[in-house]
């Protein structure tokens, strides 16, 4: 395959679009219809990255790619599940404001393990020898090929959450978040319902995680920035929480401007990229934030159209 | 339980609740459910409301025990039991407040009650038809009966989500249905056939304790009325009795009511 018209830059800058458009729709379940608001995205993406790296280079397996990755990534899938469980768990009886604390707690957690357990994950320093599960062709190929994997990995993630809203799991979820005690006297257990999709959700956080670790090729302490969790939120909160798209939409006018437009299609002075355009995004993102939440809630996309969809699904009532 | 009264009921022991230090329900012995249908009467403050709400443990009681008693079933305590394993009793309440799900359609709220568990898991393969399919008959008679012309709609009036509280309730299958107000902001022909819905039921084997205000609804509807005040159950008759009780006169009804 030849890649030489694709810049290695590039294929990062759609990998980091990808990777946020994913947890977007992942968040999109928790906030947009479930109502739980996780503050700590990068928490289980992280934990799924770290459970990754470390089951790749410390345990030495009898197999090799891409099985080894394969059972590490199950491995990074089910340790993000067993995680969102117990903070699900954890959060279970807090308001809103208690959820968002809860979760940002785990995050910095994660973080904390993650730098002072040197042993295990090279703290600070981190740990290099991450590889891709394939070797044919070279390095830019690869990366290429592992973008196209993780996007083909996306695209399930937004079928499932495209999916819920047509399912009575979906309908559960939107029930429990929009009004628990009625739910929860017509016998739902909101509690039960919300570890669920904590478990299924952290659980795809995870694994985004992993996909991440093999791009970069390493653990890097730095990754688990809180950085993650506002593109995420950012993205969604601009395209609107309660729809499916919202997350692609808003994902495209966030991380794809900047991470694409912006860095290799405008003539911005050179040194921008490395110091002054990265907290220009963070800035950009925070103050997406706010001004949506004063001026348009609902972001761009607007309220859940569920009248349409059942019209849709039931039209012949 | 004798043969005539082979239905659910529900026996209050001892149960007691304070809010800041004010008692608000003390019942020593009640038991629900002696007929098919019985009126929980009293002025405000009264102790109605919350002595629903401790049946249905959505609060905590401070002391004594609620038992569900089925006939040929195992008592259940329900002073022990979840909230959301109520309706899985057969024990289910209708809610006093205007309530609803935001965003959901009538059709989703109908479908939301009649659900089974195995159907709302993640990765539960059956598609929301089946559900349908499964329950269709019995959500489009309640629906047409109470005249929701496009369930695909959100309820927007007052009136339709107190009426869609009520289908979600009589979905549910009820043993035992407690209704909170249940005709309150509803016109004269719903309450009319709310009232029958009730009839209905009872006729099959549910207890139902209703909780009102417009008093043509209890005399009407009520087998026996229970009346209480300031926590307490002062009376326990049949709703001409009731009517014509000094006490009720005095507290309740005022003079010439009767």
């Amino acid at each position: 395959m030849n890649l030489d018209w694709l810049d290695a830059f590039l294929i990062f800058g759609a990998f980091k679009v990808v990777e946020i458009m994913g947890l977007g729709l992942l968040v999109h379940l928790q906030l947009g219809l479930t109502r739980v608001a996780n503050f700590g995205v990068v928490g289980f993406w992280g934990v799924g990255l770290y459970a990754f790296g470390v089951a790749h280079l410390k345990i030495d397996w009898p197999f090799g790619d891409p099985y080894q990755f394969l059972v590490c990534a199950a491995i990074a899938t089910i340790v993000a599940a067993a995680a969102g469980l117990v903070v699900g768990w954890l959060i279970s009886d807090l308001d809103d404001d208690g959820t968002l604390v809860g979760t940002l707690g785990f995050a910095t957690i994660v973080v904390i393990l993650a730098t002072t357990q040197q042993g295990l994950t090279g703290g600070a320093l981190g740990l290099g020898g991450l590889g891709f599960p394939y070797d044919f062709s070279r390095v830019k190929t690869h990366e290429f090929t592992w973008l196209l994997i993780t996007a083909a990995v996306v695209a399930l993630i937004f079928a499932y959450a495209w999916r819920v809203h047509r399912t009575p799991h979906g309908r559960l979820l939107i029930a429990v978040g929009a009004n628990e005690a009625l739910a929860r006297s017509l016998g739902k257990s909101a509690t039960a319902a919300r570890l669920r999709m904590m478990m299924v959700t952290s659980g795809a956080m995870g694994l985004l995680g992993a996909m991440h670790g093999v791009m970069v090729r390493s653990l890097e302490i730095n990754s688990l920035d809180v950085s993650v969790t506002l593109a995420a939120l950012a993205a969604l909160i601009l395209g609107g929480t309660a729809r499916v798209f919202g997350a692609v939409v808003g994902v495209l006018l966030t991380v794809a401007l900047f991470d694409i437009v912006i860095q290799f299609y405008l003539p911005i002075p050179d040194g921008w990229n490395t110091q002054a355009l990265p907290v220009a995004r963070e800035a950009v993102f925070g103050a997406a934030i706010v001004l949506m939440l004063i001026f348009r809630p609902q972001g761009l996309l607007g309220q859940m159209r569920r009248p349409a969809l059942m019209r849709r699904l039931h039209g012949d009532w | 339980m004798t043969g005539e009264d082979l239905r659910p009921q529900i026996l209050v022991r001892d149960v007691s609740k304070s809010f800041s230090g004010r008692v608000v329900v003390d019942v020593d012995e009640l038991v629900l459910g002696d007929v098919p249908v019985e009126g929980l009467l009293g002025p405000n403050g009264a102790g109605k409301t919350t002595l629903m709400r401790l049946i249905m443990h959505s609060i905590p009681l401070d002391g004594g025990t609620v038992t569900l008693s089925r006939p040929g079933q195992r008592d259940v305590l329900l002073s022990a039991t979840r909230t959301s394993q109520m309706a899985g009793l057969g024990v289910v309440k209708s809610t006093q407040v205007i309530t609803d799900f935001e965003h959901l359609t009538i059709l989703d709220s109908a479908l939301l009650a009649v659900t089974e568990a195995r159907y709302e898991r993640p990765f539960a393969a059956a598609a929301d038809r089946t559900v349908r399919k499964r329950h269709e008959e019995e959500i489009r008679h309640w629906l047409d009966y109470f005249g929701f012309d496009d369930p695909l709609a959100v309820a927007l009036s007052g009136g339709d989500k107190k009426l869609l509280d009520i289908v979600r309730c009589l979905l549910l299958e009820p043993a035992v249905l407690l209704l909170d107000e249940p005709t309150a902001g509803l016109s004269e022909d719903h309450t009319e056939r709310v009232k029958a819905a009730v009839r209905q039921l009872a006729s099959r084997g549910t207890s139902v304790v209703i909780v009102e205000h417009d008093l043509d609804v209890i005399w009407d509807l009520c087998d026996e009325v229970i009346f209480m005040a300031e926590g307490k159950v002062l009376l326990k008759d049949k709703p001409a009795t009731i009517r014509a009780n000094p006490t009720v006169v005095e507290s309740y009804l005022g003079a010439g009511s009767a």
